[in-house]
């Protein structure tokens, strides 16, 4: 095996660990412990502190589609175009582990803000 | 349903160009953006742009962008407008929104060039009007003519953030001070250079603690960080601004490619979820290939080489291009690219703190915390050269990949060489005529032109100059040294605003001979200016 | 207050286009017509774009691109209209949002809770 190929295997080998300490939940995080800067709100358009996220990790949430579900952050008007690499940023913090091993909020159209009667209108075939 | 041979979703420099390749392959292409005009973010580059001939060096930005549209008008290639692609489903199917209603679209191919997004940090206050992104800052002066504010304090010492400045400058705006929380500057010496010298601080190890007043921006203050990012206190600063701008990055807007099923990975070093890819923006849907920024974040002049990749694997997936020709094409494209990706600033050293040049010299320090180089370490640099007569002083410190004024110079003057990163030289025995076009070609604005005794006591020096209102000659004022401190009376003795110029005025100065080598700004007296 | 940018040492003229009315919660102000409702606002001082629901704070232009949101008001009645990127025309009718609606939070309180 080639030396760049045994170097990747490792850095896989060592994601895989680190992905693993997402998701075991049996690890303790310790307690929410409140700090000053929690009431700074981090998802604009659906008013999320700082502090909700942070309480929410310790709540159990620990992906960034739990947050989202249970605060509504990045649900707003923008879909989290401002603020998901800031959520992902803060559950990562909490969770002590690097934010790129944190999946992102799932993509699904439409990717825009878009009013109903328009998402329906669909253009006819000529 | 419409069919096309190719669909690229974003008008940006990497789309375009990813266009403009494979409409000249003979294949039926069409462009999605959202926007009202094309061209994504060329349209806001009003500076001029590194790289060498090829890479349209010394060209701004937009006229790049005007060249780009010619081209496409030129190809056949389809821009469709106003047009959101809110999706992008199997079997090559897209979602676009256009008007008020929903179109399906499919592409035999489709590139997806949706560039990136600003990064944002949190702070006191950051919900305040007045608080806004370096990019909304840019599209306010440059697309609508409006200024973003009078006094602006900008956090981020990235290339945006500092050509973000000067442009602020540049429409009238005051900087009042550059911060950022890390401890050196992580955009261009040079561009940080053409601030310092018109007086703007630098903040490093600094970012904002908050934003202050009750309806919209009234000041800021910010604060020291230690090296786990945490406020000192103490260390508090104010200044009274209404603008507060944000230039701490970009994001990939890879959702589309996320949403489509194909590979993606976390990769800091380009900026967060990409797209795996394999060769000339291949990802691992076939057919669907990416270029630009959603790839990984870089600048213009790369993205529009990777677009002209991507543009020749998708011709060549169709059979629009025979595979020695896309081989061949690809080879020329790599090699540009890979020009581009040398230097200081190349991807590869992303995160490296260097110390010295490729030619050993110690790399200023003073530069990366304070904006300017020293008077002291300017002097071991190849292009900082001491004459008779009128002269090019290089101030280019950095190895970064951009060689125009090797080839403006008419007397060969100035090397480089082959390595197009390396440091600028005068060449020894050539005579300089003093045209000028050294000064006005430099991106960076690191050249002068300097007469360092005129016979009389006093020096002449020619710096560019891209201010408003422009000092007529006889103007009085003020010398500003390399840091934007006063140093002298000075008198403009010459303005030139030739075409070749391009914007870039040669303003001639005249001061006390003892300042030469230190006097790099002038600010006329306020009573001279009105 | 904001200006506009009489000339650009780099783009010389910016070209606008003619002159056009609107109203802003009431008042006739002037803006060039095609240019963002949001340049038209800045150029008359006009910084408060909207107040949030939840905590009335208020928000402003921040990306001026049409992703952040931020700037959205109601425009001829039609709530959530991304300011930055809807061009201006001859007599729109602008108005700030609160929540969602065009009434205050007081107003809208004493109408909903009759």
């Amino acid at each position: 095996m080639s030396e760049a190929s045994e170097k990747q295997k490792a850095m896989k080998l060592a994601q895989e660990a680190a992905a693993s300490r997402v998701n075991d939940r049996s690890r303790d995080i310790g307690e929410f412990v409140p700090a000053p800067d929690d009431d700074i709100i981090v998802c604009r358009c659906e008013e999320v502190t700082k502090g909700e996220i942070r309480k929410a990790v310790h709540d159990g949430m620990w992906t960034v589609t739990e947050v989202r579900r249970y605060l509504r952050t990045g649900m707003g008007l923008c879909q989290g175009q401002t603020c998901g690499r800031l959520v992902k940023g803060i559950i990562a913090r909490e969770l002590g582990i690097s934010p790129a091993l944190l999946e992102p909020a799932t993509s699904r159209v439409p990717m825009r803000p878009l009013e109903m009667h328009i998402f329906a209108n669909e253009e006819k075939e000529e | 349903m419409k069919r096309y041979d190719l669909v690229v979703v974003g008008a940006g420099p990497s789309g375009l160009s990813a266009a403009i390749e494979a409409a000249g392959r003979g294949m039926h292409v069409i462009v999605f953006d959202e926007n009202e005009k094309p061209g994504g973010q060329l349209f806001k580059q009003i500076h001029k742009f590194f790289g060498s001939k090829e890479h349209k060096a010394r060209v701004r930005g937009f006229r790049i962008g005007q060249e780009l549209l010619e081209e496409a008008g030129r190809t056949g290639v389809e821009v469709c407008l106003r047009a959101t692609v809110i999706g992008l489903y199997q079997d090559h199917e897209l979602v676009v929104r256009i008007g008020d209603a929903i179109e399906h679209v499919k592409g035999d191919t489709i590139i997806i060039a949706t560039g990136a997004s600003e990064n944002m940090v949190t702070f006191e206050g950051w919900t305040l009007p007045g608080v806004i992104g370096a990019g909304a800052a840019q599209t306010l002066m440059n697309l609508h003519g409006v200024l973003p504010g009078k006094r602006v304090l900008m956090l981020g010492s990235g290339n945006v953030g500092l050509v973000v400045s000067y442009q602020l400058m540049q429409c009238g705006c005051e900087v009042a001070a550059v911060a950022d929380a890390a401890p050196h500057i992580g955009g261009y010496g040079v561009h940080a250079a053409k601030i310092a010298r018109c007086g703007v601080p630098f903040y490093l190890s600094h970012t904002i603690k908050k934003a202050e007043g009750t309806d919209h921006v009234t000041g800021v203050e910010i604060a020291q960080v230690d090296e786990h990012f945490q406020f000192i206190p103490g260390t508090e600063k104010h200044f009274d601004v209404d603008t507060i701008c944000i230039a701490v990055g970009l994001s990939p807007m890879s959702q589309l490619l996320k949403m489509a099923g194909a590979r993606m990975a976390d990769d800091p070093k380009k900026g967060g979820q990409v797209p795996v890819c394999g060769r000339f923006g291949a990802t691992s849907l076939p057919g669907v290939f990416t270029a630009g920024d959603v790839a990984g974040i870089e600048e213009a002049s790369s993205a529009m080489i990777e677009g002209r990749m991507a543009g020749a694997a998708a011709a060549a997936y169709l059979g629009f291009m025979n595979e020695d020709a896309c081989e061949k094409r690809e080879k020329q494209l790599t090699d540009s690219l890979s020009e581009l990706r040398q230097g200081m600033f190349a991807p590869q050293n992303k995160g490296k703190q260097l110390t010295v040049t490729d030619e050993g010299i110690p790399l200023s320090k003073t530069l990366l915390t304070k904006g300017y180089v020293s008077d002291e370490e300017i002097e071991a640099f190849p292009g900082f050269t001491h004459r008779v007569g009128v002269h090019p002083v290089i101030e280019c410190t950095q190895n970064i990949p951009c060689n125009p004024c090797q080839d403006v110079c008419p007397k060969n003057c100035i090397s480089i060489g082959d390595q197009i990163t390396a440091l600028p030289k005068v060449a020894g025995g050539a005579e300089c005529v003093g045209c000028g076009m050294c000064v006005a070609s430099c991106s960076g604005q690191a050249i002068f032109l300097v007469d360092e005794d005129k016979g009389d006591g006093t020096a002449e020096v020619t710096i560019p100059y891209e201010f408003l209102p422009l000092p007529a000659q006889g103007t009085v004022g003020t010398a500003l040294s390399r840091s934007g401190q006063p140093l002298c009376r000075a008198s403009v003795v010459q303005i030139r605003s030739g075409k070749a110029f391009d914007k870039t005025n040669l303003l001639t100065m005249s001061v006390p001979k003892e300042f030469a080598m230190r006097a790099r700004f002038f600010r006329a007296d306020k009573e001279a200016a009105k | 207050m904001s200006e506009r940018i009489a000339e650009h040492p780099i783009l010389g003229k910016i070209e606008k286009g003619r002159t056009v009315k609107f109203t802003f919660d009431g008042k006739e102000l002037e803006g060039c017509e095609g240019e963002p409702i949001a340049a038209a606002l800045k150029v008359n001082g006009v910084m408060v774009h909207r107040y949030t629901k939840k905590t009335h704070q208020p928000r402003g232009i921040f990306c001026a691109i049409g992703r952040c949101t931020d700037c959205v008001m109601v425009v001829d009645g039609v709530p959530n209209i991304r300011t930055c990127i809807t061009p201006l025309r001859e007599g729109m009718n602008v108005q700030t949002q609160y929540g969602v609606s065009p009434l205050t939070f007081e107003e809208q309180a004493e109408k909903y809770s009759r």
